[in-house]
């Protein structure tokens, strides 16, 4: 739609003065559209091939040389064995508690300190401030290790709280909903304020619906990066009870590589839901990527 | 609770009213304050600390000043992941850059089905970097993986061994590692680079059209300058998110980083010695160092990227 409206001017003006371009212009639109479809096939092949090749019992035998894009045998008997040898329910069961919860305390604390930064007034706010930004400079990586000794050390190892305690509030966050907050009018809390609203009360039922948009974003980056998350998991729990998704399917790939048809089957049952909740939501998806221009 | 006019007569009142009013705001940030410290403050400092000790027996420590670092300096091993992680980094920067730019000009003029288009470009990013690892282990596979049989139907015979040869080549295991996250990373480099360029401004073309240039010389004169910005942001957080490589190395060769080490980031180094070998000081050291290469990383693409725009508004 944008595109149409942005072009439509371009296109008249130039019109008149240039009509023997048309045939070129409609050349290399075609020429484009031929590329770009080209690449998109790329981008699928290997999906439609795990997706395939993943429904071919044979497969775990013995693989065709020239790769075929649909088996000779389709049946769900890959499926069925990779469900029994995996707890997968158990891992998506993980994979949402952890992310469902990571995310809304990030959330919820991201806002609140983003509405102290944005809209209080309190001696050393600036200094409180840059040390919430400060941590946007320390990659989680330098504070794994230490990170691990310290969840062993509360005994929180091999719990949902390891997976959870370190990803409650951060800096990015924080410095996001601070900016999304201080575009509200002072005004607009000044008049609940005077009606006797608490500072928690104007927080939750003027400042968080009017920022709806930012808190989307984030907590779809968020749920993007808990979901992928392999590093920390690996670390803090060998209990396959609580494996995540995408922890147990790296140890899953890691152990059963010869069973191609059952290990691209679990790879299937890890990736296809997300994918399709992405189909449903990617409108908002991109946006949330674009618009904080930080990479899931 | 007081009733207002109260704490307006009175002095005291108001101050303790005020007083309130600014506890309000700590009770706000004292919570995630706390989580920072205890989860972010306090592990990074460990990691300082760890770096400069020796744990010996029952959890004593010795002070062993830059022992640790010069262990670490002097290891071929942490070299060979270091050189990886560059390698890697560099390569895939090098190749998913000018790919998405030429992609997203395409998809940019293109006057329908950009967005199925974007949609499918955008789809190996929602996957996590393990399964794409794990489908791509079976792409690269030599005998019957989906790229050996698309280049034996295309007739070629000698097809290349990729993942299972660890030398330094265009068809070895950091090559096909490559190969997999221009793959994947290239939708999200589609995206913000479209984004860029939708934000130029149209009158500026609409002015070079009228000066008679052809569309090669505007891409090449407007439509790349203006970008630059755009480019420095992926280059800086691109180079940050390669240095931190994990999950799909990780997930093709183990913390080794197999065949004989060829795909070992630093992070799998620090990983290794960390909590195989039990080596905390050396995998702190390790961590340090890292965390000194992002930060430089960090700084000096602030540094380009704020000098140039301050220099523009001078």
């Amino acid at each position: 739609m944008s595109d149409l409206v942005q072009q439509a001017p371009a296109l008249s003006a130039t019109r008149p003065a240039r009509r023997f371009r048309l045939p070129w212009d409609w050349a290399s639109q075609l020429a484009s559209m031929v590329v770009l479809a080209l690449g998109a096939l790329i981008m699928l092949l290997p999906f439609i091939w795990m997706l395939t090749t993943s429904l071919s019992r044979k497969a775990n035998q013995s693989m065709p040389r020239i790769p075929s894009f649909w088996p000779s045998d389709p049946s769900l008997f890959n499926y069925q064995v990779a469900a029994g040898s995996l707890p997968i329910g158990q891992y998506y069961l993980n994979s949402l508690v952890v992310v469902g919860l990571t995310t809304a305390g990030y959330l919820f604390f991201s806002a609140i300190a983003g509405y102290a930064f944005a809209k209080g007034r309190f001696p050393g706010k600036s200094l409180l401030f840059i040390v919430f930004l400060s941590t946007l400079f320390i990659p989680f990586e330098t504070r794994m290790i230490p990170l691990y000794h310290q969840m062993a050390a509360l005994g929180l190892t091999n719990t949902y709280w390891a997976l959870i305690l370190p990803f409650l509030a951060g800096g990015f966050g924080t410095f996001l909903m601070r900016q999304a907050i201080s575009s509200i009018p002072d005004e607009l809390i000044e008049a609940a304020r005077i009606d006797g609203a608490t500072e928690f009360r104007i927080f939750w039922q003027i400042v968080l619906p009017l920022c709806a948009p930012t808190l989307a974003t984030l907590g779809i980056l968020n749920i993007i990066w808990r979901w992928n998350d392999v590093l920390w998991p690996l670390l803090v729990t060998s209990d396959r009870n609580l494996y995540t998704v995408t922890q147990g399917l790296a140890l899953a790939g890691r152990s059963s590589g010869i069973k191609v048809g059952v290990a691209l089957a679990t790879a299937v049952m890890a990736i296809l839901p997300v994918i399709i909740a992405y189909l449903f939501l990617q409108r908002y998806v991109i946006r949330s990527v674009v618009s904080s221009g930080v990479k899931g | 609770m007081e009733p207002k006019s109260s704490a307006n007569r009175s002095g005291f009142g108001s101050r303790l009213t005020r007083l309130r009013r600014t506890l309000v705001w700590y009770s706000f940030i004292l919570p995630p304050l706390l989580l920072i410290l205890t989860f972010i403050g306090y592990p990074t400092l460990q990691t300082f600390r760890q770096s400069f000790f020796t744990r010996g027996m029952g959890n004593a420590e010795t002070f062993a000043g830059l022992e640790h670092y010069g262990r670490l300096l002097t290891n071929q091993i942490f070299w060979g992941a270091l050189g990886n992680t560059v390698l890697l980094g560099v390569a895939f920067l090098g190749i998913v850059i000018p790919l998405a730019a030429a992609l997203a000009s395409l998809l940019n003029r293109v006057k329908r089905g950009s967005a199925p288009l974007k949609v499918i470009y955008f789809l190996p990013q929602l996957t996590s970097s393990v399964a794409v690892a794990l489908m791509f282990n079976y792409v690269f596979q030599p005998d019957w993986g989906l790229l050996n049989g698309g280049l034996r139907a295309l007739g070629v015979t000698e097809v290349p061994l990729w993942l299972a040869d660890p030398r330094l080549s265009f068809t070895g295991s950091r090559a096909a590692a490559t190969l997999l996250a221009v793959w994947a990373g290239l939708g999200y480099f589609i995206i913000v680079i479209l984004a860029g360029l939708q934000s130029i401004p149209r009158d500026i073309y609409d002015a070079a059209a009228l000066d008679g240039a052809n569309g090669l010389q505007t891409w090449w004169h407007i439509t790349l300058p203006s970008l630059r910005p755009t480019f420095i942001f992926l280059i800086m957080t691109g180079t940050v998110d390669a240095l931190a490589r994990f999950g799909d190395l990780w997930t093709l060769g183990g913390p080794g980083g197999a065949p004989a080490r060829s795909l070992q980031s630093v992070v799998m180094f620090m990983f290794q010695q960390g909590f195989e070998s039990g080596d905390v000081s050396l995998a702190a050291a390790a961590a340090v160092v890292f965390f000194i290469i992002v930060l430089a990383v960090t700084a000096v693409s602030f540094w380009a990227f704020l000098g140039r725009e301050f220099r523009a508004v001078r």
